[in-house]
């Protein structure tokens, strides 16, 4: 290959432009590592612990995947694989009643929160209780509110997270519905539709499929919620976890977690592809569909 | 063209309404089917919310008169908490990125290879971080370190998984012209894949982040350290005047937080 020279303007020397300055990323960089290094020392964390974890871990792996391989047709170990599915299921239960009632409580609030359908005061009174859900923790919920309320049991926590959900999915409705297309709202309006009857077959049809994607993707997360509240005694399989860590049982921690590792990917496979459906329709007759980008949800 | 053919007289008939789809009924049946059992599994009862509203009463009355000098009293656990928050965030993202670009088929080549890492996030992000917490806990003892830990783990999950899925759906144009440059795979990630990614990760770790100061406050529960110590403590001596000033400053931060994060992505991006 011949080099080829730039053209140059007579009597002139090309000369590249100058690099970009890196004085704000090498300042950047500097104070995440300032910041960083605060962290360190503030978090008054007892860092030489850390050379023996890796020790330490093995040693727990070792023992929760002896537990795993322990034959699950026989005496013990069947009854611990049975039992973990047992609560497992309830940490579904949970899950799925909370996402629920998030679902309905949130589908009038994503309206009210949107632009193009509630007028501007209602708008803003809407977000802020949103974004205030959305900043608690559900834990805090569940403490607070629900445990004395409904006592110690999953009926609190799947109120808890229900509650907890309707701050994300009121939100995401809300920006669902203020993206929409707004053709079909205008040709019902021109046709003389009430605002319920604009809401109702202009707004409905065109934000469910991404709304119900929504809720599916809310419960894949509530089902890890439903696991944490186990722990404060809401039932589901975050209550046994915490006990057994209590006994260091880890040959039934391993089958524990197993299990839950399990059902939580088989549930995700599961929403992840009807999310899929949902968003993108069916594939068509006789094409093999490709490896699909699922748009995620962003985060919340 | 069939409406060509047709005799011009006939009077219009609007098309027939489609056949609703059996898809519909059978996937509501499905739910219902679900809920019912959830609901009876779970006991689901809205009875108490009548009967025994009154129970919530003395837990009421605490969080309407807030101890707020408490707040203060406990200002280690805060700094702690925030601490946790932002050794996890930034070991937990950085972890997260490498593992995003081994786990994309469009950076990693080598198929078993990035299979494996791709399940191997799956399984990291099945785990709830409680799991996390407690198992941690267990091997580095009681303390902020555990809490570190099991965030960083958690972190992991979310934002590999996020960023891999932006990593799969770069333009595809700035590779091909790296690879006919003859760039070797580093220099390809490095300069055709990572300006592309960058914003997309940057505002899932801003994101990771805010939600780590949630999350920790969980992990105290497990005896992760932070705040979520101090909470625990409070709740089972029932001081609930204590506790309400202890969300209401969490709600702040959170929100303050928020908003920081917010500014710092529409700057950054």
């Amino acid at each position: 290959m011949s080099t080829i020279t730039p053209p140059r303007a007579p009597g002139r020397s090309f000369t590249p432009p100058p690099a970009p300055s890196k004085l704000r990323e090498t300042i950047g960089m500097l104070a995440v590592t300032l910041v960083f290094a605060l962290a360190v020392v503030l978090a008054d964390a007892n860092w030489p612990r850390l050379l023996e974890a890796p020790a330490v871990l093995g040693e727990f792996v070792v023992l929760m995947t002896q537990g795993v391989l322990q034959n699950p047709l026989e005496a013990p170990t069947n009854e611990y694989w049975t039992r973990s599915l047992e609560l497992m299921i309830e940490s579904l239960h949970i899950a799925w009643i909370g996402t629920l009632i998030g679902a309905i409580l949130s589908f009038p609030l994503g309206f009210l929160a949107a632009r193009n359908v509630a007028p501007p005061g209602v708008v803003v009174v809407v977000r802020q209780i949103l974004n205030a859900i959305r900043a608690i923790p559900e834990i805090i919920f569940a403490i607070a509110i629900m445990l004395p309320i409904f006592g110690l049991g999953p009926l609190a926590g799947a109120l808890a997270i229900g509650v907890n959900s309707v701050g994300t999915l009121g939100k995401l409705t809300s920006e669902a519905i203020e993206s929409i297309d707004t053709g079909p709202v205008e040709s019902a309006r021109a046709s003389g539709a009430s605002r319920w009857q604009v809401i109702r077959y202009a707004m409905v049809p065109q934000v469910m499929p991404e709304v119900v994607a929504y809720w599916l993707y809310r419960f894949e997360i509530n089902i890890r919620a439903s696991a944490i509240l186990g722990v404060l005694g809401a039932g589901g399989i975050g209550s046994i976890l915490s006990a057994l860590f209590n006994i260091r049982a880890w040959d039934r921690i391993g089958v524990t977690l197993a299990v839950i590792i399990i059902v939580t990917l088989i549930i995700d496979a599961i929403s992840g592809s009807i999310r899929h459906r949902i968003i993108h329709g069916a594939a068509p007759r006789g094409v093999r569909r490709r490896r699909a980008l699922t748009p995620e949800p962003p985060p919340v | 063209m069939s409406a060509s053919t047709a005799p011009a007289r006939r009077a219009i008939t609007p098309p027939k309404r489609p056949l609703p789809s059996w898809r519909l009924p059978v996937g509501l049946a499905a739910v219902v089917a679900i809920t019912v059992w959830a609901g009876i599994s779970i006991e689901f009862t809205l009875t108490p919310l009548i009967t025994d509203i009154g129970r919530g009463e003395p837990v009421v009355r605490g969080f309407l008169d807030p101890n707020w000098l408490f707040i203060f009293r406990v200002w280690d656990a805060w700094l702690e908490t925030i601490a946790i928050a932002i050794i996890a965030s930034l070991v937990g993202n950085a972890i997260a990125l490498v593992l995003a670009f081994l786990a994309s088929p469009v950076t990693n080549p080598i198929t078993p290879f990035q299979k494996t890492m791709k399940a191997v996030m799956a399984v990291v992000r099945s785990l709830p971080d409680v799991a996390y917490g407690l198992i941690f806990v267990a091997a580095v003892g009681v303390g902020s370190l555990a809490g570190i830990l099991a965030l960083i783990m958690f972190n992991i999950g979310v934002c590999a998984k996020l960023t891999a899925e932006t990593i799969d759906a770069v333009d595809p144009g700035p590779i091909e012209a790296a690879d006919a440059s003859g760039a070797s795979l580093a220099r390809r990630a490095r300069f055709a894949v990572l300006p592309q990614a960058l914003p997309g990760y940057l505002s899932y770790s801003l994101y990771v982040f805010e939600l780590n100061l949630r999350a920790s406050v969980v992990l105290g529960f497990v005896g992760a350290g932070g705040i979520g110590s101090t909470i625990r403590v409070e709740l089972s001596r029932f001081s609930y005047e204590n506790l309400s000033a202890i969300i209401i400053a969490l709600f702040v931060i959170v929100f303050a937080l928020d908003a920081f994060s917010r500014w710092l992505r529409k700057k950054l991006i």
